[in-house]
């Protein structure tokens, strides 16, 4: 597959919810780590790049190694100004 | 619509629309249960044609109940579905068509609020049960005592879904149980039963509006079927008002709030969980044979009229002098579409809307000002004129910055008066009791109250005392009799400060300059400038609320499309819509049962699917992982808890899933691919109805093409039957699903596969009347009553505007006599009151009856005072639902009315009518009974 094509691929992609903003980095994450999955499944990338995303911005946690895989995946991608979010295991301790 | 709080607004607006069912209940003679006859008439003065059955709004109360101990296992949920889906038969006793319709597979729209609900259950049913072992553990260690722990699994509501096993065990009972009565039950005789179960795709409530579309599409239908549909969703009445049938009812669990729900660790009522004591429980009653009984009622269940929803609505919604002639039809379709602006369960609502803030009326207020201006209705069959709908958007709009200043002001009025009620309540004493002569005095004391003496002057002590007081201590509470500031005030206090609860952030803050900016900040994550992403989230909620309108009136118009955001964007923010919406894609079509599973589960409810689909949720090396995170974040959204809050769950990619399934597909057993496949509706009917030949005739020459349902054989039911392989045939032996129930060896019930009409595509479905129907007679107070002089006005409580008012013959007024001694008259406090309600006549003070009657109380019983002539109506309308009429009011009410026809339940007529008659008694002195008349009932009409 060749680097354009790819390039192509993640435009077609993009999901209609994701601002100018949240596609850049995103975009960022499928490129820098397209050349390890030049010769799998493309969408094994793609699932990987959404679990971080949604990590990032969504507020989504997900089991202890997946987190740790996608973190270094997105290794010196620095998202200025991420949002907070409170998870419900947070707010119902919380309310205790 | 999972909008409780509209059907509350709903129901105090516009309170006519209620009406209270009466069910007739099984009696008991000698320890055996006499089931009762629904073949005989409705106790509800009613007859309906077709009943519909919402199944998941019975499934889930009877498979989890909140009000009592749970069901051990699915056999007794089973049973406890049969016995529900037996009472409503009961109240509502359908003439023809019994409609049964499970959820089955949903539009992708409708998925993403399923997914939500689905991950947040499974979360809260693992938070619970750890919450439960905790406080098991702590209570235990400090000596208390619990029940001990029933090994028993945990019932996961989420296998309410289609596809699962739990499904399609319930359609196999559902079967058996509608040959079983279908065989058995003499109501049933005559009826034709359809069943949907999960297999068929299509919302329970959307697939049986799906029903009567097309069958009101056809010309054989009746146009004065009257629907009986149950279910507790606020869209019901929606729907039902989409149907433009000028007969239609909606049934429901009345909503009682507050009702005590059983501690779910030792099971007793007036805690909860984390307050459970394990205290070993009180008795009840002296031989403790209340035990299993909670102190409240079983639910009981009301009628909701839409013909007289449609009465209130023509009322308020009428506009004089438009530029284009009045239509309430039409009208009426604008204010459904208005509805879904303040919530539905597709789209979120939009900020500014709060329906507890009056934002139909708003609505409905901007609807009459504008619709002048736009020179026609919002929307045509489920249509959306988007050019209309944008004037009526910017006239919200122009209101909004004030909406969400005055929220601010009423929350914070609000906290303010709740901490003041808070306050008053932690006194242990009212704020104010009378004192002297009319203290408070406890009941059954001896002596009875004493006369009043010299009121204004005790009236004025306890106003000067109490101005004392509150000069003394202005806060606080102060005790009444000794005046004196209360000893422990000082501790009280301390309390009251500690207790403010942490209020949840809010950074969006509406009421301040700026609210805008900061909601697509925080919500979207996008500046205010991106102009381009705001006009994607206003053309996603346009197209969104073009699919809900034709969703209702004209059927799922794209299984693909959904909001896929999760949050609304302001009103003031449809700008230039007209151009947003033009067509959905044809020809989409709906999930397979196992592919939703996939979509709406979360991977702990994995258990419901193949091994190899589960590892699809959990390993990370899965290509859609990213679907099922363990944990989510919540946004509270301005709200207080968590369940009201907005769940941010990544949406799914409906290729990815696709093509992820595609390699475990080969995996499926086929006892899986069956409940993977497209099931279709089932037609039910006994060896009584006109059609049963015709069936059986089909399956003897082994018909293998549909056959349409001649229409004078199934009441103008129109539709097209298929051979079942797995038909339930007279003469087979039905094996009964449930250990606890028996074989039906003597079948003779047939059934069949049945399909709805077929109509071209793009033929619409017209939302108008049909020619030919009859509107019900009307039900609220003409506005010009009081001009036309006609009297005071009686208000209808049930559906017949003649009901038979129940009355004492002269035989009860003797067996009262008779039964309530006179020896009892003069005990308590209350001897000398009357009894409540039913029963004014004892205002003598003689009454409960002492007979013979004397002269002066039949004087002054037929005397022109004024009370009575208002107490009576009143009185009698209580009378149904109280003691002593019941076996009137119950079984022979419906016969009587009948027989006395039209008129007979005017009360002024006959009142008028029974003082001359008594006025001729009065005249024969010697007679011991003058009250009531011998003439009895009948004689007065």
């Amino acid at each position: 597959m060749s680097f354009q094509n790819c390039a192509y691929l993640v435009q077609k992609f993009q999901s209609i919810s994701k601002s100018e903003k949240q596609w850049k980095f995103w975009r960022e994450f499928i490129l820098r780590n397209l050349s390890e999955f030049q010769n799998t499944n493309i969408d094994h990338l793609l699932s990987l790049s959404i679990v971080w995303a949604n990590h990032v911005f969504l507020g989504c946690h997900y089991s202890q190694d997946l987190m740790e895989k996608v973190k270094e995946m997105a290794e010196d991608i620095e998202v200025e100004d991420a949002p907070v979010f409170k998870t419900q295991d947070e707010i119902m301790k919380q309310r205790s | 619509m999972g909008v409780p709080a509209f059907f509350r607004w709903l129901s105090r607006k516009y309170a006519s629309i209620i009406v209270h069912c009466l069910e007739e209940k099984a009696k008991e003679c000698n320890g055996v249960r006499v089931p009762v006859d629904t073949s005989k008439p409705n106790p509800n003065e009613v007859e309906f044609d077709n009943l519909y059955l919402d199944m998941n709004g019975i499934i889930h109360p009877c498979t989890h109940p909140e009000d009592k101990a749970a069901p051990k296992n699915e056999d007794e949920m089973m049973v406890a579905i049969f016995e529900y889906i037996d009472r409503l038969y009961n109240i509502v006793r359908p003439r023809k068509v019994l409609y049964m319709a499970i959820d089955g597979v949903a539009p992708r729209a409708k998925m993403n609020q399923q997914r939500s609900r689905r991950f947040r259950a499974s979360k809260e049913g693992v938070e619970l049960t750890e919450e439960k072992s905790r406080i098991r553990e702590e209570v235990l260690q400090r000596g208390g005592y619990l029940p001990p722990d029933e090994v028993k699994e945990r019932f996961d509501s989420n296998c309410i879904t289609p596809g699962t096993e739990f499904m399609e065990n319930l359609a196999k009972c559902l079967r058996y149980y509608v040959a079983e009565r279908q065989n058995n039950d003499p109501g049933w005789k005559n009826i034709t039963v359809i069943l949907s179960d999960a297999s068929v795709p299509g919302e329970g409530e959307h697939k049986i509006m799906d029903y009567i579309r097309r069958q009101r599409a056809q010309p054989n239908h009746d146009p004065n079927t009257h629907h009986c549909l149950c279910g507790a969703d606020a869209d019901l009445i929606m729907l039902g008002l989409a149907t433009h049938e000028p007969n239609f009812t909606i049934i429901r669990e009345e909503f009682k709030p507050n009702k005590p729900r059983p501690c779910g660790l030792c099971g007793q009522v007036g805690h909860e969980i984390k307050d459970c004591q394990g205290i070993a429980r009180e008795k009840q009653g002296e031989h403790d044979q209340f035990a299993d009984s909670l102190p409240c009622s079983e639910q009981e269940f009301i009628f909701i009229r839409i013909a007289v929803l449609r009465e209130y609505l023509e009322r308020e919604l009428t506009m004089a002098s438009l530029p284009f002639p009045f239509d309430i039809e039409r009208s009426v379709d604008d204010w459904v579409f208005m509805c879904f602006f303040v919530g539905n369960d597709f789209l979120p609502h939009l900020p500014s809307l709060e329906i507890r803030e009056g934002a139909i009326d708003r609505l409905v207020g901007i609807y009459k000002d504008v619709v002048h201006k736009t020179g026609g209705y919002l929307t045509e069959s489920g249509f959306v004129n988007l050019e209309r709908v944008e004037l009526i958007m910017q006239a919200v709009g122009v209101a909004e910055d004030n909406i969400f200043k005055k929220r601010k002001e009423d929350d914070a009025s609000f906290k303010r008066r709740m901490k003041e009620k808070k306050k008053r309540m932690k006194a242990d004493k009212p704020a104010f009791l009378p004192s002297g002569q009319f203290a408070p005095q406890a009941l059954g004391r001896r002596g009875g109250p004493q006369p009043v003496d010299n009121p204004r002057h005790a009236a004025f002590n306890m106003r000067m005392h109490g101005r004392d007081q509150q000069n003394m201590t202005p806060t606080g509470s102060r005790d009444a009799s000794d005046g004196g500031p209360s000893p422990s005030g000082g501790v009280k206090r301390k309390a009251q400060d500690s207790d403010s609860e942490p209020e949840p952030e809010d950074n969006i803050r509406l009421w301040e300059e700026g609210w805008k900016q900061r909601y697509y900040k925080n919500k979207f994550d996008v500046d205010a400038s991106d102009e381009k992403f705001r006009r994607k989230v206003v053309k996603s909620y346009v197209e969104g609320l073009c699919w809900v309108l034709r969703y209702y009136y004209q059927g799922c118009a794209s299984w693909k499309w959904y909001f896929p955001f999760h949050y609304a964007p302001f009103a003031s923010d449809f700008k230039d819509i007209k151009g947003m919406f033009t067509e959905f894609e044809l020809g989409t079509k709906p999930f397979k049962p196992l592919e939703q599973l996939m979509s709406v589960f979360p991977a702990a409810s994995g258990n419901f699917l193949p091994v190899s689909w589960q590892k699809l949720m959990t390993d990370p090396n899965s290509s859609i992982i990213d679907f099922y995170p363990d944990d989510f974040a919540i946004d509270l959204n301005g709200k207080k808890y968590a369940w009201q809050g907005v769940a941010l769950l990544p949406f799914v990619d409906e290729r990815r899933l696709r093509a992820a399934l595609e390699e475990v597909y080969p995996d499926l057993s086929p006892d899986e691919i069956k409940r993977n496949s497209l099931g279709s509706d089932l037609l039910f009917i006994g060896k009584h109805h006109p059609l049963c030949d015709f069936i059986r005739e089909l399956y003897r020459v082994n018909s293998t093409e549909s056959v349409d349902i001649p229409p004078e054989l199934c009441h103008g039911i129109k539709g097209a039957l298929d051979l079942d392989e797995n038909a339930i045939l007279p003469d087979k032996i039905v094996k009964s699903p449930v250990p606890m129930l028996k074989d039906i060896t003597h079948n003779s019930v047939i059934s069949i596969k049945f399909k709805d009409p077929q109509f071209q595509e793009g033929f619409v479905f017209k939302a108008v009347l049909l020619p030919g129907a009859k509107l019900p007679p009307k039900v609220l107070k003409p506005g010009d009553w009081e001009r036309s002089g006609r009297g005071s006005w009686r208000p209808q409580l049930g559906f017949n505007p003649h009901r038979q008012q129940v009355h004492l013959d002269q035989s009860a007024f003797r067996a009262l006599g008779h039964n309530m001694s006179r020896d009892r008259q003069r005990d308590g406090v209350y001897s000398s009151a009357p009894p409540p309600g039913a029963y004014n006549q004892g205002r003598g003070g003689q009454l409960p009856p002492s007979l013979p009657y004397s002269r002066q109380q039949q004087g002054s019983l037929l005397g022109p005072s004024p009370g009575y002539n208002q107490q009576y109506p009143r009185s009698y309308g209580n009378v149904s639902s109280s003691g002593w009429n019941q076996m009137q009011s119950h079984g022979s009410a419906y016969q009587q009315s009948q027989q006395r026809g039209p008129g007979g339940g005017n009360y002024h007529q006959r009142y008028e009518e029974r003082r001359d008659h008594r006025g001729r008694q009065g005249d024969n002195s010697g007679r011991k009974y003058p009250l009531p008349p011998t003439s009895g009932r009948y004689t007065w009409n």
